[in-house]
């Protein structure tokens, strides 16, 4: 025992040095956020420098058009931009990043993506300097459509927008149109015309939905569109923050279901759905195999490498049901800035900057994305959804904006998938949706 | 009582000791240098002593500060509810009370035991049996390194390969379609995914611990075989009475670490399903790894950093334990030879 203690002694002795020492490594990172008040960005930039952590790698076509207005900027105002192509997962690393004081003064990712970790968690500055600062003579809130912003989705908790979008991705039901140009003429505009394009499909031998059922982000689009065209934009995220889970009783979700419900035992799904890898389904639809896939508006750069010849792509939208007006849907990417960030006014000049017509307009024609800017052009595959998108009263995120922790991935989607592959009926799926809607406001309220 | 004992004894043992009483004797008997280690120690154990801390000192302190504080961190974490950054709300040990009741979380875990023991048992009953075949094989060296080939590669690499080979119009069904099975079963449906990547983890590791275990067994003297030849024993007596009980110390070593590397399976089972990690696998599949992860970093809702450390931290416990009782339940007398 002795001599074990004595051998201990000097161990406990390190013990606590090595814990005082990684202590104060960390020390200083706990700091409360702060609350940020919107500065001003008109003054001269010159000679202050930026980090940027982007969600492009090197080599993209967005990260080119990026690149060359750092480029112009630069140029400009004597700023210096340096830059970190980081890909997707700068978000992830953003997250560690917060909680120290060495935070990139710039990010850009997709909203569904920052706001979790940086919008709603009020760590990020008020963009509204930006939202008045004039682009090309016009201030950047009038070039953003204002239906994108009407409903309030860029704002934090102090009511102030945090983001700042220069692209947009919407969804739609794509097909070959040379291979079908009716549906180009006249697209089927409500349920019934589009289960009559589905029959007369099928008659014609080919099945006519692909689906890679393996993403669940996919599946669960049938099903919220559904609702979102029954009951508006913003009852997908209503239904879901109700803690009673009475929302699912309301015969409009029933419906929503047996939409789907059809669908699946209409056979109108090609058959090895739910049983296949990602990106197996959509590549069988690029080759001609079947006519239809609900998919976003990056199908035609993700799928293009391995269209059949002469594939011409062409979109329409999800049908309307009901006297409700259909909504798009617009997912944003664009900039944020960290609160703790020390330079905020050139880095609030380069989200600005990006809104420009010269990058928004490369952003449409080379990296053949949707601007956020409606006086952009397009590229021709994805002038359909831009119609759409233009056309549309109002606009609605992916999932309706649901970013509750965990709601999405535990609850609702291994649900929806069951209902989606055919596992559960449109019945069962509501009653199970209702109680473990239940109790995950009972967990985590 | 002890000292009482002890203390005539060795006081009195100079005494009657006739060496004693010649000064600078060489030797001092046992008890006393038992009792000289007391003050100073030997000068074994002052050397010892000395070198504990230039030698253990920058090893621990780097472990201390890269592994012990980040798993106390992680511990105070779980008890709060934190987004990962801003403000974090202490909540006790809810988080703990939360995931045993979530139904997921408790499929996972059993995801995560049916790889530790189901693919475990099947790993060993087969490197076993291979070490016995590869022994006698010609041409062994080979077949080992074919055998330990697949470890080298990275689990993604299987992730898209079980599309091109399960994918409805992948390689399996156009094999089977000319012998006349028109209606497959659907393979990378949702349910059978988690039984496709035990399969796979048993085809993939055990070659590894075959490996180890090959170099336990090449240890064994060429005599104790000739001598089991001599008796007629059979292939599984000789595993029984020959191999087994000397390569045990090996095998235990094996056994530590496919529990450690089990409990953190998480790659291969996010590459499997849910498109390669574009998306998240289906929850069928999940095993307490893949639970932790989505909980912090799914990427499509705020992050639940509290509850994802608190199922980390049940992981460790688990391991933990069963390290102990693993080591516990093969202790056993190391056959020398």
């Amino acid at each position: 025992m002795g001599k074990t203690a004595r051998h201990l002694r000097p161990l406990a002795a390190l013990l606590g040095a090595a814990l005082a020492l990684s202590t104060t490594a960390c020390g200083g990172a706990t700091d409360a956020s702060t609350a940020a008040e919107a500065v001003d960005i008109s003054g001269s930039i010159s000679g202050q420098t930026i980090n940027y952590w982007s969600m492009w790698k090197d080599g993209e076509p967005q990260q080119k058009v990026i690149a060359a207005a750092i480029a112009d900027f630069e140029k400009e105002t004597g700023a210096t931009v340096s830059v970190q192509w980081q890909g997707r997962s700068n978000t992830e690393k953003l997250v560690p990043a917060l909680n120290t004081n060495n935070v990139p003064d710039l990010v850009d990712g997709t909203f569904a993506k920052l706001a979790p970790v940086i919008g709603e968690t009020g760590q990020a500055s008020p963009l509204t300097s930006v939202y008045s600062y004039e682009v090309d003579g016009k201030k950047v809130s009038s070039v953003i459509p204002e239906k994108f912003t009407s409903n309030g989705v860029f704002k934090g908790e102090d009511g102030q927008p945090w983001m700042v979008p220069y692209s947009i991705s919407s969804d739609g039901i794509w097909f070959d149109a040379a291979k079908h140009p009716e549906l180009k003429a006249t697209p089927p505009a409500t349920w019934d015309e589009f289960i009559e394009v589905l029959d007369k499909l099928k008659a014609g031998g080919s099945a006519p939905i692909a689906a890679d059922g393996d993403i669940a982000g996919y599946n669960s689009t049938w099903f919220v569109t559904a609702l979102l065209r029954l009951k508006g934009a913003g009852s997908f995220k209503a239904l879901v923050e109700d803690k009673s889970g009475e929302g699912w009783d309301d015969p409009s979700v029933l419906e929503a279901a047996r939409k789907v419900e059809t669908l699946v035992k209409g056979g109108y799904l090609n058959s090895g759905y739910n049983a296949s890898k990602f990106p197996a389904q959509q590549q069988l639809w690029a080759n001609g195999d079947a006519a239809l896939i609900l998919n976003g508006s990056w199908t035609p750069t993700e799928t293009g490498s391995y269209a059949a010849p002469g594939f011409e792509y062409s979109s329409f939208q999800f049908p309307a049901m009901g006297d409700k007006p259909a909504s798009a849907r617009v997912d944003f990417i664009g900039f944020a800035v960290p609160a703790k960030s020390k330079n905020q006014a050139p880095a609030q000049r380069l989200a600005a900057f990006m809104l420009s017509a010269k990058y928004q307009n490369a952003l449409g024609t080379e990296a053949k994305v949707l601007p956020v800017r409606p006086d952009a052009p397009v590229d021709p595959a994805v002038e359909s959804v831009k119609a759409a998108i233009d056309a549309a009263p109002a606009t609605h995120l992916q999932n309706d904006g649901v970013t509750f922790p965990g709601f999405m991935e535990k609850v609702f989607f291994p649900k929806d998938d069951e209902l989606f592959l055919g596992k559960t009926s449109a019945d069962e799926f509501i009653g199970k949706m209702k109680a473990a809607q239940i109790q995950y406001w009972k967990d985590n309220s | 009582m002890t000292l009482h004992l002890t203390e005539p004894r060795t006081g009195g043992a100079p005494a009657h000791s006739p060496e004693s009483r010649k000064p600078g004797s060489r030797k001092p008997g046992p008890r006393k240098s038992r009792r000289g280690s007391r003050p100073g120690g030997s000068s074994i154990d002052v050397q010892r002593k000395k070198l504990l801390i230039p030698f253990v000192g920058p090893a621990f302190v780097l472990y201390t500060v890269l592994f012990i504080v980040p798993a106390l961190g992680a511990v105070w974490i779980s008890l709060h509810k934190w987004a990962g950054s801003g403000p974090m709300k202490f909540v006790g040990l809810d988080n703990y009370g939360r995931i045993f009741r979530d139904q997921l979380f408790l499929s996972s875990f059993g995801n995560t035991l049916l790889l530790l023991f189901v693919v475990g048992t099947a790993i060993f009953v087969l490197a076993f049996a291979l070490t016995l075949v590869l022994r006698d094989m010609a041409g062994k060296k080979i077949a080992r390194n074919v055998i330990f080939f697949p470890h080298l590669i990275n689990a993604l690499v299987f992730g898209v390969l079980a599309g091109f080979i399960f994918n409805p119009g992948g390689m399996v069904n156009s094999l089977l379609a000319p012998l006349g099975v028109t209606d497959p079963p659907k393979w990378l449906a949702q349910d059978n995914i988690f039984p496709l990547i035990m399969v796979t983890l048993v085809c993939t590791t055990t070659g590894y611990f075959t490996t180890i275990l090959m170099a336990g067994v090449d240890r064994i003297p060429p005599y104790y075989y000739e001598d089991c030849a001599l008796a007629g024993a059979s292939a599984f007596q000789r595993l029984r009475y020959v191999i087994l009980p000397l390569t045990w110390d090996v095998f235990g070593t094996c056994a530590v670490l496919w529990t450690i590397s089990s409990v953190k399976i998480f790659e291969i089972v996010w590459v499997f399903g849910g498109s390669s990690g574009a998306g998240v696998p289906p929850t069928q599949s999940w095993t307490a790894a893949v639970y932790t992860y989505v909980n912090a970093f799914s990427g499509q809702s705020t992050p639940a950093y509290g509850a994802a450390t608190a199922s980390a931290v049940l992981s460790l416990a688990l391991i933990s334990v069963l390290v102990v009782l693993l080591r516990r339940a093969m202790r056993r007398d190391a056959v020398e030879f």
